[in-house]
Parts: structure tokens; C-alpha cells; sequence
């Protein structure tokens, strides 16, 4: 590649990504508002395909600037982990509504619901089944996570494999429990305000549970590619920031929502 | 009680396949050979050519740095400013804390004075991407 700049910056190449998945979100916002209203799904479906096209075409080509055209300098990966790092910053702050909105209805019930909580009739699901083993679960995949990137910078690429899909196991098998969950729950999103703090907050984390489980997926399909070195794996380390994140966020839930909040 | 019996399902569930798991990549050898690399050896292009002159002792293979001026440059002695082109822009920080940068153009083999009295030239260094 003829270099017309003697500097360590990335200036992309011109790409229709950016395009193509902003026209996406504006099919998805739009769409979910024709599905509310005139329960037509079809535009959202629109969409979400192209959506999911777009990212992966987007984060392909990210992965082939810096793996295979070695384009990521080390200023290039300082400026992805202050992203990555900013990125999770904001979504901090989205999780944080939800839980003002949470608090500020369940500290100080009104009398609609009973002055108490849980609202009154309603029964919420006890703490110690399966939210305790979720806990656990999410847990326990810091850990293995936190195995695999150890194992990665100690150049162990049977293990790090290895940790790696147990941390993805544990991420589908938390979402396959929690799925089971909102299928026998005795309350739905329209149930007062207890049933619509409780999905919301829970389904947006669940929807981050999902999103980083493919985030970790990718990683691993990216170290059997042998696109990480031992010591540049910048994909990797933002998929396990990411994890942690959502692992935190499961432990303010477990704690102010399924087990304060019962 | 349904709920506790799958309760009790799901973690023995959980339980058999990991140490399943764990049993079959155990006795698979075929990732035991296999050693991640160093991006020493794994980088390529740009990433490359800047680790490669990084380790020959060039910490500043792209000339960011910060050069201080010598004091006293001359239109005999300029401080000279590294660039890989016929053209660089500089700035020159007249005072020490003076918040106005002195932007200017500097070309090659013409030397250049800013309106404090020092003199600059350019030099040519080698760009990373032919190092």
C-alpha cells in the first residue's frame, strides 16, 4: 500500500457501511413504531437483516485492516480502547435510567399499586432459584474469561480456546435460563410499574447478555483464525471489557431488583 | 415443587457438559502444538514497520515528538525538523507557555524564520513505510 502520510493514524478507505447501517436503524425505529401501531412487522424485519448485514460487514472489515493489513498501530488501538472504554461509559448511563426508574417507583410506592413492593397480587421470582444461578453463571464466566486472556498473553492457545468457549457456554446457557425465566413468569411488561421496570431493565440487560456472548463468539472464531498475537488481541480485550460490564450490571440487578425488589 | 426440580436440572446439565468438555479437548492434541505468536513475528504492514523500528532503537519512527528548539539557532545553524516530504508544517512556540503557535510551512533546503528570531530547516528522514 503506497503510504502518502509518514504518520501511524488510519484514515479508512472509503466504505458503504456506515450508510448502510444508519439506514438500518432508521428501518428498525420506524418499523418498531409500525409494529406497535398497525402491527406490521415487515419493516422491522427489513431492518434487522440488514442491520446484522451491515455490522458484520463493518467489523469484517475492522478485523482485516487490523489483522491482516496491519493497519492497527499503537496509536490506532489506543484510540479503540478510549472508544471501547467510552462506548461502555454511556451504556453505564443507559443502564442507570433504568435503574433511577426502578428506585423511584419501588422506594416510595404509590397507592395505585398497594404502597408496598411488590405491588400488591404480585408475586416476583424467588431470588435464591434460578436469578442465584444466573449470578453464578456470570460469574463464574469472569472467570473463565479472565482465564482465557491470561492464557493468551502467556501464549497457551489450547487453553485460552478452551476458557474462551466456556465463557460463551455460560453466556448462552444464562440466556437460555433467562428466556425460561420470562416464559414462567407469573407477571408480564403490562403488569403496573413492577412488571415494566422488571422487563425492561432485565430485557435490555439480557439483550447485552446476547450481544456480548457473540461479541466473545466472534473473539473465538478470530483466535482459531490466528488473527491475535499474544500481545496485540485488541477485539479480544474489548469483548472482555464488554463482559464484565454486563456481569456487573447483572449484580446491581440481582441485588436492588430480584432480591431488595422481592 | 416443578421449580426446584429444574433448578436442580439445569445446574447438573451445566455440570456434565463442562466436564464432558473438558474430557474431549483434553485428549484432542491437536491445539497442543500450536503457540500464539508475538506480534513480533504476527504483525504485518504499517504495525510491523513501526514495531520493527521501534525495536532498532527508534522510538520515534513517525517524527511526533516534540523538538526542542536549540537556543540561539541561527540562519547558520537552524534547528532542523525531520520530515519524510518536501514539506512540513511546524509550529513554533515563541515563550515558553505562550499560548499562540507560530504555524508555519517549512520546505526542504530552504531555512525558515519565525517572527521570534529562531530559524528552522527540513531535513529529510526516512518514512516508516520504507524503513
Amino acid at each position: 500500500m503506497m503510504m502518502h502520510c509518514n504518520h501511524p493514524y488510519h484514515l479508512v478507505e472509503k466504505s458503504p457501511w456506515p450508510l448502510t447501517s444508519s439506514l438500518s436503524a432508521m428501518f428498525m425505529t420506524t418499523g418498531l413504531a409500525m409494529w406497535f401501531s398497525v402491527q406490521n412487522s415487515s419493516l422491522l424485519v427489513v431492518g434487522l437483516v440488514s442491520m446484522m448485514f451491515s455490522a458484520t460487514q463493518w467489523w469484517r472489515d475492522i478485523s482485516r485492516e487490523g489483522s491482516l493489513q496491519g493497519l492497527h498501530t499503537f496509536k490506532v488501538t489506543t484510540g479503540l480502547r478510549w472508544g471501547m472504554v467510552l462506548f461502555i461509559v454511556s451504556e453505564v448511563l443507559f443502564f442507570f435510567s433504568f435503574f433511577w426508574a426502578f428506585f423511584h417507583s419501588s422506594l416510595n410506592s404509590t397507592m395505585e399499586i398497594g404502597a408496598q413492593w411488590p405491588p400488591t397480587d404480585t408475586t416476583p421470582f424467588n431470588p435464591f432459584q434460578i436469578p442465584m444461578l444466573n449470578t453464578a453463571i456470570l460469574l463464574a464466566s469472569g472467570v473463565t474469561v479472565t482465564w482465557a486472556h491470561h492464557a493468551i498473553m502467556e501464549n497457551l492457545f489450547s487453553q485460552s480456546c478452551l476458557a474462551l468457549l466456556f465463557t460463551v457456554i455460560l453466556g448462552v446457557y444464562f440466556s437460555a435460563l433467562q428466556g425460561l425465566e420470562y416464559y414462567e413468569a407469573s407477571f408480564s411488561i403490562a403488569d403496573s410499574v413492577y412488571g415494566s421496570t422488571f422487563f425492561v431493565a432485565t430485557g435490555f440487560h439480557g439483550l447485552h447478555v446476547i450481544i456480548g456472548t457473540t461479541f466473545l463468539m466472534m473473539s473465538l472464531v478470530r483466535l482459531l483464525m490466528a488473527h491475535f498475537a499474544s500481545n496485540h488481541h485488541m477485539g479480544l480485550e474489548a469483548a472482555i471489557w464488554y463482559w464484565h460490564f454486563v456481569d456487573v450490571v447483572w449484580l446491581f440487578l440481582y441485588t436492588s431488583i430480584y432480591w431488595w425488589g422481592s | 415443587n416443578i421449580t426446584f426440580n429444574k433448578q436442580i436440572m439445569a445446574s447438573l446439565t451445566a455440570r456434565t457438559v463442562l466436564r464432558t468438555s473438558v474430557r474431549c479437548l483434553h485428549s484432542s492434541n491437536r491445539c497442543a502444538e500450536k503457540a500464539l505468536p508475538t506480534s513480533a513475528t504476527h504483525a504485518t504492514g504499517l504495525e510491523r514497520r513501526e514495531l520493527d523500528a521501534i525495536a532498532a532503537g527508534n522510538d520515534n519512527p513517525f517524527d511526533m515528538r516534540i523538538i526542542k528548539r536549540l537556543s540561539g539557532a541561527t540562519r547558520e545553524k537552524p534547528t532542523e525538523i525531520p520530515s519524510a516530504f518536501e514539506k512540513r508544517i511546524m509550529g513554533c512556540v515563541c515563550e515558553e507557555g505562550s499560548t499562540h503557535i507560530n504555524w508555519m510551512w517549512l520546505d526542504r533546503g530552504v531555512s525558515k524564520r519565525c517572527e521570534c528570531g529562531h530559524w528552522f530547516n527540513l531535513i529529510k528522514s526516512t518514512p516508516v513505510s520504507e524503513m
